[in-house]
């Protein structure tokens, strides 16, 4: 793909709306097409392109530049050629476990805190608890930061709210 | 998508094999129609001529529990049960006929019901849409308090719906919703939220006693009734109908997502207004407390809701793009509920 994510999702985004809404009359239709927008506008603010293929095809690129390396290195008016290390993807399955089995420990943890944690000292305790309240409200609130406006007005009736 | 409820076709010849099987004489029906509406049971109607012997043709709401749905698997029983008992009293609903769990007959649970005239007032609408004409809002405010405190004042020991009570208690009540909630999470969450098991914690550590046990229709609020020239007609969506503390209603028809960017509950009615009205036609004092206590409950509950939506979408029960944008609002039932346990 040549044009950016983003680019894109406005350009889908506005097709859906000017050339399509406008020539449909169903309602239910005109809502589920009103769910697309609202799914593709999510899509804007949390995803981009997959990494995979990019890093295959830096993959391919380095391999060639060595191999020119070697064939040219000692050209001294050959231009220079870069050397970088490949980058590391982090898969996001990994990513995703990782952070459910933070939240996992969260859950462990609250109701260790109503059973066996009760003899924990008071101050203690309600230090932990702090800790813990701070921790899952900061997972909502950045995950509310990267949620767009919801479109629930535009899915019920079928036409801009 | 219609599994094995087949097309409308399919289905009007089901209905009417049905149908002639229950009035022991033929009838027949017409082109079956889908309503767009509704995240969980589908909603039709059904031309059925023949009904009381002659030719006349009278349109039944016909309401199906698919598989694939939102809260599957489903039962008509609550509902029907909920809809006989309240046969005869101050709320205003649809007559219930003809119900039953079995899907070899027409492949979902399914309950017919009376058609009743009206439209429903869309409860999520932007924040810069003018709101209701006053006398008209005004008009449907009161009816639409009225007929809470009418279905919370029915005496549900005595009708069919009895048989929904499972030893509760007014003191037991918000126990036994809050286990049933937290069950239902266990069976929906996709990951885990730890937000959601602290709603849980703090509503199981501050149990609030029901002034008394009544019918409670779990989803009140604009969008599930229908109206007509501003007369209230019906009361609709009765399926998460349950007996407990009648607090739980008021504080499902307050949710800030009711409100349609106004301050008014449902879009309809001053808070103090609401709270007071209902009071008196109820006739106990509202807790606040308990209010507050079940707006906890409700937000939790909605979160759960959302939950729901999310799984279905994901296991490919059903592609109705509206699930995935219910499953993205987890995060805000779950940020609010927090708040809200924040500054009790």
């Amino acid at each position: 793909m040549n044009n950016s994510f983003p680019r894109l999702i406005d350009g889908m985004c506005a097709t859906l709306r000017a050339e399509v809404l406008s020539r449909l009359d169903d309602e239910f239709a005109r809502g589920q097409v009103y769910g697309v927008i609202n799914l593709l506008n999510t899509f804007k603010a949390r995803a981009d392109w997959a990494s995979g293929f990019l890093l295959e095809q830096i993959a391919a690129q380095q391999q060639a530049l060595d191999a020119l390396r070697a064939l040219l290195g000692a050209m001294p008016s050959a231009p220079a050629l870069p050397d970088a290390p490949l980058p590391i993807a982090t898969p996001i399955a990994e990513l995703l476990a990782r952070r459910d089995a933070g939240n996992r420990a969260f859950d462990e943890l609250q109701a260790w805190l109503d059973g066996p944690g009760r003899t924990l000292p008071a101050a203690q305790a309600s230090q932990v608890e702090t800790v813990l309240r701070r921790a899952m409200r900061t997972e909502v609130d950045l995950e509310l930061k990267h949620s767009p406006r919801p479109l629930f007005a535009e899915m019920s009736s079928g036409r801009e709210a | 998508m219609t599994s094995s409820i087949g097309d409308e076709q399919t289905l009007a010849a089901r209905v009417a094999d049905y149908l002639t099987q229950q009035v022991g004489h033929p009838v027949t029906v017409g082109a079956v129609r889908r309503f767009p509406v509704g995240f969980s049971w589908l909603t039709y109607a059904v031309p059925v001529s023949g009904l009381q012997g002659d030719g006349a043709v009278q349109e039944l709401i016909l309401r199906l529990g698919p598989d694939f749905g939102l809260f599957a698997p489903y039962s008509a029983g609550p509902q029907v049960l909920a809809m006989r008992s309240l046969e005869g009293t101050a709320v205003p609903l649809p007559r219930a006929y003809w119900s039953s769990d079995d899907p070899a007959i027409l492949g979902a649970p399914f309950m017919f019901c009376e058609k009743v005239s009206g439209s429903a007032v869309v409860p999520w609408v932007s924040a810069h849409e003018p709101g209701l004409e006053e006398g008209y809002r005004k008009r449907l405010g009161a009816q639409f308090i009225d007929a809470l405190a009418a279905l919370h004042c029915v005496r549900w020991a005595e009708q069919p719906i009895a048989e929904m009570a499972h030893g509760i208690t007014a003191e037991n009540a918000a126990e036994q919703n809050v286990a049933q909630w937290q069950a239902l999470i266990e069976r929906w969450a996709m990951r885990p939220y730890p937000l959601a098991e602290y709603g849980i914690r703090w509503l199981k550590s501050n149990h609030p006693v029901a002034p008394r046990v009544t019918i409670v229709h779990g989803d009140y609020r604009t969008g599930n009734f229908l109206e007509q020239d501003g007369r209230i007609t019906a009361i609709l969506d009765w399926e998460l109908v349950h007996l407990g503390d009648p607090h739980e209603d008021l504080a499902w028809a307050s949710m800030p997502m009711y409100m349609g960017g106004s301050k008014l509950i449902c879009r309809l009615a001053e808070p103090d207004w609401f709270y007071g009205r209902y009071a008196e036609r109820a006739g106990y004092e509202v807790s606040m407390a308990s209010v507050r206590y079940y707006q906890v409950f409700s937000l939790l509950k909605l979160a759960a809701t959302h939950m729901a939506a999310a799984r279905c979408f994901e296991e490919g029960r059903f592609n109705d793009m509206r699930m995935p944008a219910m499953g993205s609002q987890i995060a805000t039932c779950l940020r609010q509920m927090d708040k809200l346990i924040e500054s009790t």
